[in-house]
């Protein structure tokens, strides 16, 4: 039963693996924008990134 | 059977056992009589006033083991001392004209079947745990303890009396256990498998439930070790598999670089810095695209927003990535902390036609920093594979965890108990 249980459990986990091996899924942060105007190629400085307030690093030990 | 009276006490007995039977305990006044004898001589009188025990199969009860119709015509009550403690159970003595006695024993809930060893185990007596050898299996000492008969009713193919002692060593391999009962000079063997209340009553057709077990006993089969072993042959199954998926997606990933291009930025300079790159195509099914930036950072940092973009749907993938590298010397040695180049996955990109928006940060000061970015196409990602492994894992180590709890609990009442950690105090 429980054998029964781990291996449905266990082809789940394999399944699941091999999907996000062939559809490329990654465990980075990205956010999706949708409907980004072409004029952002002849003016790149009208997109604003929402990653642009992030907080960076400043030094080092 | 055969109509008797009790010469103590006038009470009709019932003798099943057909002259087998060597004491017969009358259930009136249980007085233990020589069975014999022709007249019943009394051989002792035991008083049961506050501790009479009823058997859970009354005498008389018929029942089916292993094939065979078995009636039960003796109980009797036998109790140990451990640090003071009296620990009792039961023992019900079964009766077949052509297959002779075999017994049936009951300790809070836990049933054994039981039958007497007609050739004599090897003892392997050294070590942590003496041994011993029957039949090819080998059967670990649990414990030996003196134990005293202190209640009987019925009949008994030996000269039974109340307060008489044995030493009982026990030696497990669940769900069998050898016992030896040593009485003066002589000693018999048995041998008891683990049976569920359940059983007993479906063979004895016994009207409620029997009492629930408590605990666990000496040779209760674990009902996870079997299960334990079956799963880590999965999980070594599916390792396997992992392995072959890992091989697999490696050799049919695309891993083909798309793009790349060389970049200055420069901290001091003011105006817009973001840029966006040449066109490239992601060809091939949806899967992941990695964006490598490689820097000459030097005790410095860089931060890049990116956004890659589709030309045709208006699309953006937006993440932003930090480079840093640091490094210096203290009254530690020397250090180092991140690096100069990073890379990052970005999750299931349609084929298309795209481009990178780019926007460099800095600190204003810094200066001028050189960097690449370098785009590919469908990069095999490990990190899933540790997590598969981690998903994989726990179940089984969950597992292996409650089997090893339910052998901690059996050894626990043993003469061997497992070491404790920690003080109990």
């Amino acid at each position: 039963m429980m054998r029964s249980l781990y291996m449905l459990y266990g082809a789940v986990v394999m399944a699941v693996l091999g999907v996000a091996q062939f559809q490329g899924w990654s465990l980075a942060r990205v956010n999706e924008v949708k409907n980004v105007p072409r004029s952002i190629r002849d003016n790149p400085g009208a997109y604003r990134s929402i990653y642009s307030s992030y907080h960076h690093y400043t030094g080092g030990k | 059977m055969k109509a008797l009276n009790c010469p103590g006490c006038g009470a009709a007995l019932t003798v099943r056992s057909f002259g087998n039977a060597v004491t017969i305990v009358c259930e009136s006044c249980h007085s233990i009589l020589d069975a014999k004898d022709p007249n019943l001589q009394i051989l002792q009188r035991f008083k049961v006033a506050t501790d009479e025990v009823r058997p859970l199969i009354p005498l008389g009860t018929r029942g089916k083991m292993r094939g065979t119709d078995y009636e039960v015509i003796g109980f009797q009550r036998r109790t140990i001392e451990v640090d003071g403690l009296p620990y009792s159970w039961h023992e019900y003595v079964l009766f077949n004209p052509y297959k002779g006695f075999r017994y049936l024993t009951e300790y809070n809930g836990h049933w054994n079947d039981v039958s007497i060893l007609k050739a004599l185990p090897e003892v392997h007596p050294y070590g942590f745990a003496p041994t011993v050898r029957y039949l090819g299996e080998s059967y670990r000492h649990f414990q030996t303890s003196k134990a005293a008969t202190s209640f009987v009713l019925g009949e008994f193919p030996w000269q039974v009396r109340v307060g008489e002692a044995a030493v009982v060593s026990d030696y497990v391999s669940p769900p069998r256990v050898l016992s030896s009962e040593q009485a003066g000079n002589e000693v018999t063997w048995s041998m008891g498998e683990y049976i569920t209340g359940k059983d007993i009553w479906k063979s004895f057709r016994l009207s409620g439930n029997p009492p629930d077990a408590v605990g666990v006993y000496e040779n209760q089969p674990s009902p996870l070790s079997s299960e334990t072993k079956n799963i880590w042959v999965a999980f070594a199954g599916f390792l396997l598999l992992l392995v072959v998926m890992m091989i697999g997606f490696d050799m049919i990933a695309r891993d083909e670089q798309v793009f790349t291009g060389a970049y200055r930025y420069d901290s001091n300079q003011r105006g817009e810095a973001s840029f966006v790159t040449d066109e490239f195509d992601l060809r091939g099914h949806t899967s992941s695209v990695e964006v490598k930036t490689t820097t000459d950072l030097n005790n410095r940092w860089i931060y890049l927003n990116y956004a890659l973009i589709n030309e045709d749907t208006g699309k953006a993938f937006d993440f932003g990535r930090e480079v840093s590298y640091y490094h210096g010397y203290d009254s530690d040695g020397s250090w180092t902390e991140g690096g100069q180049n990073d890379s990052v996955a970005v999750p299931s990109v349609p084929a298309g036609r795209y481009y990178l928006r780019v926007e460099p940060e800095g600190d204003p000061g810094y200066g001028v920093t050189y960097y690449t970015i370098t785009v590919k196409r469908d990069v095999p990602q490990y990190s899933f594979y540790g997590l598969a492994l981690l998903a994989l894992l726990i179940p089984a180590a969950l597992l292996t965890w409650r089997s090893l709890s339910f052998e901690h609990l059996r050894w626990a009442e043993s003469d061997h108990p497992p070491i404790k950690w920690g003080n109990d105090e």
